[in-house]
């Protein structure tokens, strides 16, 4: 090749690829309305998006798997988290996670009301971008979808009521009296003998001896409403803490779960836990919306 | 230094050393961080040192590319700058907006959009001072009306580089919108643009260190810079697999960007064949160095471990882990930090007095230390990367569960981090040794060492 062939070539090759990036880019701008749901793009979740800018939360997390890598990937945390536990997770991190015991902690931000709930707009509307389903499994922020993998046996047995700082696995946080209800009822739900995180996810979908108990306050709602239910519970709160005191008042769907009308998960908590404790349990688990 | 203009490069030069030197305390609190607990939560958070480091990088890494030009073009064109004048007035304000950038960034002022942070007055001054940069190289060339293939690609690159800044002043409603926008600056510049960048220096380069011949260099150009554009544009697709475009896009980002190790493979070739078949024997080794060394170091960070991750299929677990933050450091570095240790190293010896054009041994120290200590940096950020993809986006195990167990790599990170430190340590102090040299005298070891075509 000549110079001249040469040159024509960088300007061919780069005039040809251009003209089809730019008509690629006009189709996308044509699906991006329907793939990103633009029609609920509302002020609030526009809002959202601005203080999430503002406060530099890309800089230490990543949203679509883009940012930092300091802290946890939130493209799907509304489907993870409801927005009552968002709210107060918000409002203090300190109140959830611990910087000892992992080694890293969320700064309190210092978002007011109106922040957090835009916020939480704009996650709602992450979440049900159409992005071709990533990320494949959830990412969960602390604790695992693997029965076991978060604690070792021996912590296992020691845990429970009266158990010490020092046997509670590493995606718990040591809990005071004082604490939020909900974060005692996310650390119990780690450390109650047999531990809940052993058969139950909260991730969706990653059903492991019992279901995931991902969205559970709006399933609770739909079963209680239904002809099937028989239960006593008459509110969200209601029917959790019966499927914790006496699961097989109401059996979940599916083979692997129960047989001839009795669930195969434990009815010893009525016993083992104080009322106190299932109220925790209760709170934490109804804001799996 | 043939033409008394080129000394304007050497200030170039002075801010961008200082700025890397900073960028890399900012490197090194960052992975503290990652080892945690953080003394500084609330005063010095993770998000302040890490947007800072980055911007640092682009900031310095841009006054390396105009002081870098400053000295090419008198030498390619054979005349002086322009304008003198200009191009300080141009560092001044160029200067005072990288600082004040960074004092911003102290206080979270900032646009919150990752690498594009800057504000918007100072997204302004960005484009004044390119527009100032780009009239100064351009009436050079055009007064003295010798316009050379090499400078032609580094313009043009120079040129869209600013061009491609556009989309980044924007504001988009549409946060996925925002997303594909970012794109066009960012990925454009890396592995478009400033590829460009990187080939008209690695040929000026080439032609001034080995005697290659400047026809064979110019054909090899065009080829490189007409690759880099083939897979580079419709390559710009491997960051549109999960942030809510069309599905399209994945095939065509995973063909298209695994063709894009192609362009710098050839680099490579064209970098070691200039060598192998040099007619003359320039006596500034260090500076071979370094210029080859940047074309190699590319092939690796940029090629291999680019196209490592960049089918959809492995992209889905990697996206967003430390594997990103790997292949981040070791194509950066490779790419655009020795390339203007290169140029650097080349001009040193005419810009500062009493410096032989033989190396001295504290240059190699700085060059093989902070090889030896990014290549460390790059695998501690792999492994700790393919622990992450493992426990936490395939196993499922907790992302804060799953970073207690590859603690071992950050320590790892700050240890060869360190090591770098101090290879870039020597090489600042290396560069700020001697006084610089302001005029074109006797003594410079340039105007004895045999003209070039
Ligand atoms: C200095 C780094 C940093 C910044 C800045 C930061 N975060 Fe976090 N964030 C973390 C870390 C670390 C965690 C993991 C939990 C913990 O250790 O506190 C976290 C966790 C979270 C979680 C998940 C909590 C859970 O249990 O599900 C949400 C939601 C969140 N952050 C939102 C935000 C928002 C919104 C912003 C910006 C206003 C923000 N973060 C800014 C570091 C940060
Ligand atoms: C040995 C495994 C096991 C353990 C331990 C366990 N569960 Fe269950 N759980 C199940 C099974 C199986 C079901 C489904 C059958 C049924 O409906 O009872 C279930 C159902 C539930 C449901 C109802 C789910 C729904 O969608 O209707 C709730 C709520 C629940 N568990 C909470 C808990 C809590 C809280 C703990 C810890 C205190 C716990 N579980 C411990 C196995 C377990
Ligand atoms: C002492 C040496 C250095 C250390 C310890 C260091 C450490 C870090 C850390 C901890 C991050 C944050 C990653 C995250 O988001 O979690 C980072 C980001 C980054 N650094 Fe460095 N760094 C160093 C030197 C460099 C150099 C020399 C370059 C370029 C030439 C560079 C380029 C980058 C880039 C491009 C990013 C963003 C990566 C991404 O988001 O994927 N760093 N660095
Ligand atoms: C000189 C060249 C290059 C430089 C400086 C560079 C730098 C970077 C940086 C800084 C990022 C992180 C960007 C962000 O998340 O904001 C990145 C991402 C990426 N790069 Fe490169 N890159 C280069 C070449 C390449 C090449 C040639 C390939 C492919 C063959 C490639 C593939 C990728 C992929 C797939 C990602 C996305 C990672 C993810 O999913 O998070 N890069 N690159
Ligand atoms: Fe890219």
């Amino acid at each position: 090749m000549n110079r001249r062939q040469t040159r024509l070539f960088a300007i061919g090759s780069t005039a040809l690829a251009t003209i089809v990036f730019v008509g690629l880019t006009i189709d996308s701008h044509r699906q991006f309305p329907e793939l990103t749901n633009a029609d609920t793009i509302t002020p609030a979740v526009t809002r959202g998006k601005d203080v999430w800018h503002e406060y530099n939360c890309i800089n230490c997390h990543t949203l679509f798997g883009e940012g930092a890598y300091y802290a946890p990937d939130l493209t799907k945390i509304a489907q993870h988290r409801g927005e009552p536990y968002l709210t107060a997770f918000l409002k203090d991190p300190s109140q959830f996670y611990d910087e000892q015991r992992h080694r890293r902690l969320m700064p309190n931000q210092d978002l007011d009301d109106e922040e957090i709930a835009s916020l939480i707009a704009f996650f709602e509307w992450v979440a049900n971008v159409d992005n071709q389903g990533w990320p494949p499994r959830p990412i969960l922020v602390a604790g695992s979808s693997i029965p076991g993998t978060s604690m070792t046996l021996a912590q296992q047995d020691a845990s429970g009521p009266g158990s010490t700082d020092e046997t509670l696995p590493p995606g718990s946080r040591p809990v005071s009296e004082e604490d939020d209800p909900v974060a005692l009822g996310d650390a119990l739900f780690n450390s109650a003998t047999p531990t809940c995180s052993a058969c139950h996810s909260i991730a969706p979908g990653v059903n492991l001896a019992g279901p995931s108990l991902a969205g559970i306050a709006s399933r609770a709602e739909q079963i209680i409403g239904s002809e099937e239910y028989q239960g006593d519970a008459d509110s969200v709160e209601a029917y959790i803490r019966e499927s914790i005191v006496a699961p097989s008042a109401y059996l979940f769907p599916g083979e692997m779960y129960s047989a001839n009308g009795t669930s195969f998960m434990p009815t010893t908590y009525a016993e083992s836990l104080t009322s106190e404790q299932v109220d925790q349990l209760v709170a934490y688990l109804s804001t799996f919306k | 230094m043939r033409y008394k203009s080129q000394s304007v490069a050497y200030w170039y030069f002075a801010v961008a050393m200082a700025l890397f030197g900073l960028q890399l305390v900012f490197g090194l609190l960052s992975a503290a961080k990652y080892l945690g607990p953080d003394p500084l939560l609330y005063i010095l958070p993770f998000d302040v040192t890490k947007v800072i480091h980055t911007n640092l990088l682009i900031v310095w890494v841009l006054t390396g590319f105009m002081g870098a030009t400053y000295w090419m073009v008198p030498d390619e064109s054979r005349t002086e700058l322009y304008s003198t004048r200009l191009a300080y007035i141009q560092l001044g304000l160029w200067t005072a907006m990288g600082v004040t950038a960074i004092i911003g960034y102290l206080f979270r002022y900032g646009t919150g959009n990752k690498l594009l942070e800057q504000p918007l007055p100072h997204k302004i001054v960005i484009v004044i001072c390119m527009l100032i940069f780009l009239y100064n190289i351009g009436m050079t060339i055009k007064k003295s009306g010798r316009f050379t293939t090499t400078e032609g690609v580094l313009l043009l690159g120079l040129a869209s580089a600013a061009v491609l800044y556009i989309p980044a002043l924007l504001h988009y409603e549409n946060y996925t919108v925002s997303i594909y926008y970012r794109w066009w600056t960012i990925h454009l510049w890396v592995e478009g643009v400033w590829e460009m960048i990187q080939g008209g220096f690695l040929a000026y380069l080439l032609i001034r260190l080995s005697g290659a011949d400047r026809e064979v260099m110019d054909k090899w150009l065009y080829v490189i810079v007409g690759l880099v554009f083939i897979a580079g544009i419709l390559g710009t697709a491997h960051h549109y697999y999960w942030v809510g475009v069309p599905s399209y896009w994945l095939p065509i980002g995973g063909f298209f960007s695994a063709l894009e190790p192609v362009a710098l493979v050839g680099m490579a070739m064209y970098a070691y064949y200039a060598m192998r078949r040099s007619g003359l024997a320039h006596p500034n080794n260090l500076a071979l160095h370094w210029t080859i060394g940047s074309a190699v170091f590319t092939l690796f960070g940029a090629g291999l471990l680019g196209f490592a991750h960049t089918f959809p299929s492995v992209n889905k677990w990697t996206h967003g882990t430390l594997i990103t933050a790997m292949h981040g450091h070791a194509a950066f570095y490779g790419a655009y930090a020795m390339i203007i240790m290169a140029m650097i190293t080349y001009a040193l010896p005419s810009l500062t007095r009493g410096r032989s054009e033989d190396s001295n041994s504290l240059g190699y120290w700085a060059f093989w230390l902070q090889l030896a200590g990014m290549f460390g940096m790059t695998l501690s950020f792999a492994t700790a990367g393919i622990g992450q993809v493992y426990l936490e986006r395939i196993l499922g195990l907790g992302y804060l569960d799953t970073q207690l167990k590859i603690q071992i790599h950050f320590l790892m990170l700050v240890a060869t981090g360190s090591i770098f430190a101090v290879g870039v340590g020597l090489f600042i102090y290396d560069f700020f040794r001697l006084p610089p040299r302001l005029s074109v005298d006797r003594d410079d070891p340039a105007l004895s060492t045999q003209a070039v075509r």
